[in-house]
């Protein structure tokens, strides 16, 4: 402890002394800002307060965590393109932003910052009640197309993920559904658990633990091969093989600073993000719910972006529920 | 049995956890009293902060500091007419009259008893009866809700004190401000104006700091020169004569408390502003007006608060749901940690229960030492000279919205309600109505359009919903019943 308060003390003692121009060699000289676009609690920020702590012994340095919620994210994001480009802002964000200019929320998306890792993917399941009478994906599809709009699906409001798998499945079928919407995963299991609704496409990580323990259903997870944690769960291809295209897909979480940050130091953040992620114990956490490493940065991480952000958009597209065109914000067909 | 009593006694038999308890406890009120300071927020970052910790160390800090902080709220309300949390709002409605009066001592002595015994019969119910209560909470549907909140926005005519016309006024500028930002569910900008900064509403607190804390100081102007009143600190433990008169309402809006907390769309804020309306209702002849200081209304909404935290941890362990927002932050720590929460919680780790409600009874017990510890210190606040007073007033107002979200936009709006709700207050405006109106608005509109959007917004369905069902029949014909109450025709039904 002393050690350490002892060679920081050094470390800003040489700093001001030298006080030239933002270097990486003596970077980070002060705490850095993480800003988490999601609140206390959630998937993102969970993931985030599990991260830290292994990037902060790579780095050498101390990163404080800050929520900021609200508007999809939008303000979360808005803040750190607000702050200084010096490295000591850095947004812990999941995959909206990819959405915001198709939803017309933001004209902004990740292509405006600089990706330093993209952390990894969680996966979906379409789950329903215990008690549904629905026991398969096709009885669920088959019921809609029976009573076209009187199925009640939890969503999470445009743009959530309910509404983009919805949005993909009306791609390659038609699921004329009720959208009821709440706040997030949360409420919406609870409202399901109550049987308020008929079906929810969740993120596996909300959804495992009730359906293990047989509150819910899991009637579909979205991949093209079942899962090792829930291998009794179908994949949505053995239902709608044309969904096929569309997948890999799934919700995710990236770290980004902004792009005129020096490039020293987004190769330091780099580094220390990547060594934070290929930690054993953040590993096992990922897995255990429900989710995959990705740990992707530089141009793997653009390009992984710029994927999902094509897939997602034109799924929405074909589907009708995007605002704007992505023809228009030139987000090329997949 | 033997192993539920050897989880439950964890926390007071090894000394380290007894003195996390403590330590979470004693920090918790003083985070609560803060206004802007959440319990949520301290929470939040002790996740990072016990990153490394064992799980029983870190639940226990959590546990400390969500009791502390529930209770700390009260502090601030009654001593400076700024409640420190949302769910102290109902606490300043008498709490403070009191402490005008020079009973700020016995105000808090009161309302520290009367907490603690709300909190015990919170975690009695969260021990004897969890599963039972989840099960019930679950058959809640979206329309129940909306007619709780319903039920909740006919509370102005509690709230109102002398006009009704402007409590309706200020409960609908509530609700206004309240819909303020992202629309739930079509993700559209409502009264944003385009500002980015805005897609995320006004934070509700933001509101609340503005209306009590600033105004109240803005309006303490006009008294520059009379003399504060002397407190009496003699007297600041209640009596048991005294306690006991109290305890039948204390039971009651406790359990309103523990219900209305262990529903997760709604948490304490709204549980103690049901107890106060309870309170008044109930209370046919207070030995002091409602409003100038009774100390029913003090009893009701502190007993009822403080019994919503056992009522939130009911649905977080039973299902793995969270109560409120800060349990929802503790289900995070614990996914964190390495625990798995969900409906099998209770049957693979039931040490976690049994340790969180061991943790939760010493919480409480070190609340009552915390809670009477420096009263007369307190009191004397009030007694400080105004030229003091004012400025602290609004340093803590300032620093206190500043540490929402770190940023200067919500100082600007804290700012802005400050001045409104002076001008409000010298118009005879009250500002219960408003924060009513920005806690019920929002939940009210999510709430209807999810019951809509259920019968495929179909009027006639929902019409019918509402009377078909036995919850939601009972609901309805309370708030009916509330309304008629109100209204000329009860008046000619008892003069028949």
């Amino acid at each position: 402890m002393l050690k350490a308060l002892l060679a920081t003390l050094t470390l800003s003692a040489g700093a001001t002394l030298l006080a030239g121009p933002i270097q990486a060699a003596d970077y980070p000289q002060r705490n850095i800002e993480g800003i988490i676009q999601w609140g206390a609690g959630g998937a993102t920020d969970n993931v985030a307060r599990s991260l830290t702590p292994h990037v902060e012994e790579a780095l050498n340095g101390k990163i404080i965590l800050n929520n900021r919620p609200g508007g999809t994210g939008v303000i979360g994001m808005n803040t750190v393109m607000h702050k200084p480009a010096n490295g000591y802002t850095v947004l812990y964000g999941a995959e909206n932003p990819q959405l915001y200019p198709v939803m017309g929320l933001a004209d902004f998306d990740y292509s405006d910052m600089t990706p330093i890792n993209v952390i990894g993917q969680g996966m979906v399941v379409i789950a329903v009640p215990a008690d549904s009478p629905y026991n398969t994906m096709d009885d669920l599809l088959k019921a809609a197309h029976d009573k076209p709009g009187e199925l009640r699906m939890g969503g999470t409001g445009a743009g959530g993920l309910p509404s983009t798998v919805l949005a993909m499945i009306n791609s390659v079928d038609t699921l004329d559904v009720r959208n009821v919407t709440f706040g997030g995963d949360g409420p919406g299991i609870t409202a399901m658990l109550g049987d308020h609704i008929d079906f929810m496409p969740l993120s596996l990580a909300a959804a495992q633990e009730q359906i293990k323990a047989g509150r819910l259903k899991g009637l579909a997870v979205l991949s093209k091969e079942r899962l090792d944690v829930l291998p009794e769960v179908p994949t949505i291809t053995e239902s709608l093989p044309d969904i096929g295209s569309y997948l890999p897909w799934g919700p995710f979480w990236a770290v980004a600073v902004r792009k005129d940050t020096p490039d020293d130091i987004k190769a330091t953040l780099s580094k220390a993000y990547q060594t934070g992620v290929a930690n054993k114990d953040f590993q096992s956490f990922i897995k255990r719910n429900g989710a995959e490493t990705l740990n992707l940065t530089g141009q793997e991480a653009v390009d992984f972006l710029n994927h999902w952000q094509s897939v997602t958009a034109w799924a929405m597209q074909s589907a009708g529920t995007a605002r704007v065109s992505p023809e228009k914000l030139s987000i090329p067909k997949p | 049995m033997g192993d539920t009593l050897s989880y439950f006694l964890m926390a007071w038999s090894d000394p380290w956890l007894l003195g996390l308890v403590a330590t979470g406890t004693f920090a918790g009120i003083y985070i609560g009293a803060i206004p802007g300071l959440s319990v949520t927020m301290a929470v939040s970052i002790l996740i990072s902060f016990t990153f490394a910790w064992d799980i029983n160390n870190a639940l226990a800090l959590m546990v400390g500091v969500f009791c502390g902080g529930v209770y700390g709220g009260s502090r601030t309300a009654i001593l400076l007419n700024i409640p420190g949390a949302p769910s102290a709002v109902a606490t300043a409605f008498d709490g403070y009259p009191l402490a005008q009066r020079g009973e700020a001592g016995q105000a808090i002595g009161l309302s520290t008893v009367m907490s603690v015994i709300g909190g015990m019969i919170g975690i009695a119910i969260l021990a004897a009866s969890a599963p039972v209560l989840s099960d019930m909470a679950l058959q809640f549907a979206p329309r129940d809700y909306f007619l709780i909140a319903a039920l909740g926005l006919l509370l102005v005519g509690s709230l109102a004190a002398e006009s009704l016309a402007r409590g309706i006024f200020a409960a609908a500028l509530g609700g206004i401000i309240g819909m303020i930002g992202m629309d739930p569910v079509t993700a559209q900008g409502r009264f944003t104006f385009g500002s980015v900064d805005l897609l995320g509403g006004v934070h509700y607190v933001i509101v609340m700091i503005g209306l009590f804390g600033v105004a109240e100081a803005l309006f303490q102007l006009h008294q520059l020169d009379t003399t504060p009143v002397r407190q009496k600190v003699d007297k600041i433990i209640p009596s048991l004569h005294l306690v006991l008169r109290f305890l039948p309402l204390s039971l009651r809006t406790s359990i309103i408390g523990v219900i209305i907390g262990a529903l997760p769309g709604t948490g304490g804020d709204i549980a103690a502003l049901f107890a106060y309306d309870h309170a008044k209702r109930t209370t046919k002849t207070p030995k002091v007006p409602f409003g100038e200081g009774a100390y029913e209304g003090l009893v009701a909404p502190e007993s009822a608060n403080n019994a919503a935290v056992g009522g939130a941890f009911v649905p977080m362990l039973t299902l793995g749901m969270p109560g409120d927002a800060v349990t929802a932050v503790i289900i995070g720590a614990m996914v964190v940690h390495g625990l798995n929460p969900g409906p099998m919680l209770m049957i693979e780790t039931p040490h976690i229960f049994w340790f969180i409600v061991g943790a939760l009874v010493l919480a409480n017990i070190c609340l009552l030492v915390f809670g009477l510890m420096g009263i007369k210190l307190f009191a004397r606040v009030v007694e400080l000279p105004r030229a003091i007073l004012i400025p602290l007033i609004l340093v803590l107002c300032v620093v206190g919205s500043y540490s929402i979200n770190g940023s200067m936009t919500e100082v600007f709006w804290m700012l802005g309600f400050g001045l409104l709700g002076y001008f409000m207050k010298i118009f005879g405006f009250q500002m219960g109505p408003v924060i009513l109106g920005v806690i019920l608005g929002p939940l009210m509109d999510k709430t209807y359009r999810q019951a809509m959007a259920s019968v495929g917004d179909s009027s006639s369905a929902f019409l019918m919903d509402l009377v078909t069902h036995p919850l939601s029949l009972i609901l309805t014909a309370v708030v009916v019943l509330l309304l008629l109450s109100h209204t000329p025709v009860k008046r000619l039904w008892t003069r028949r």
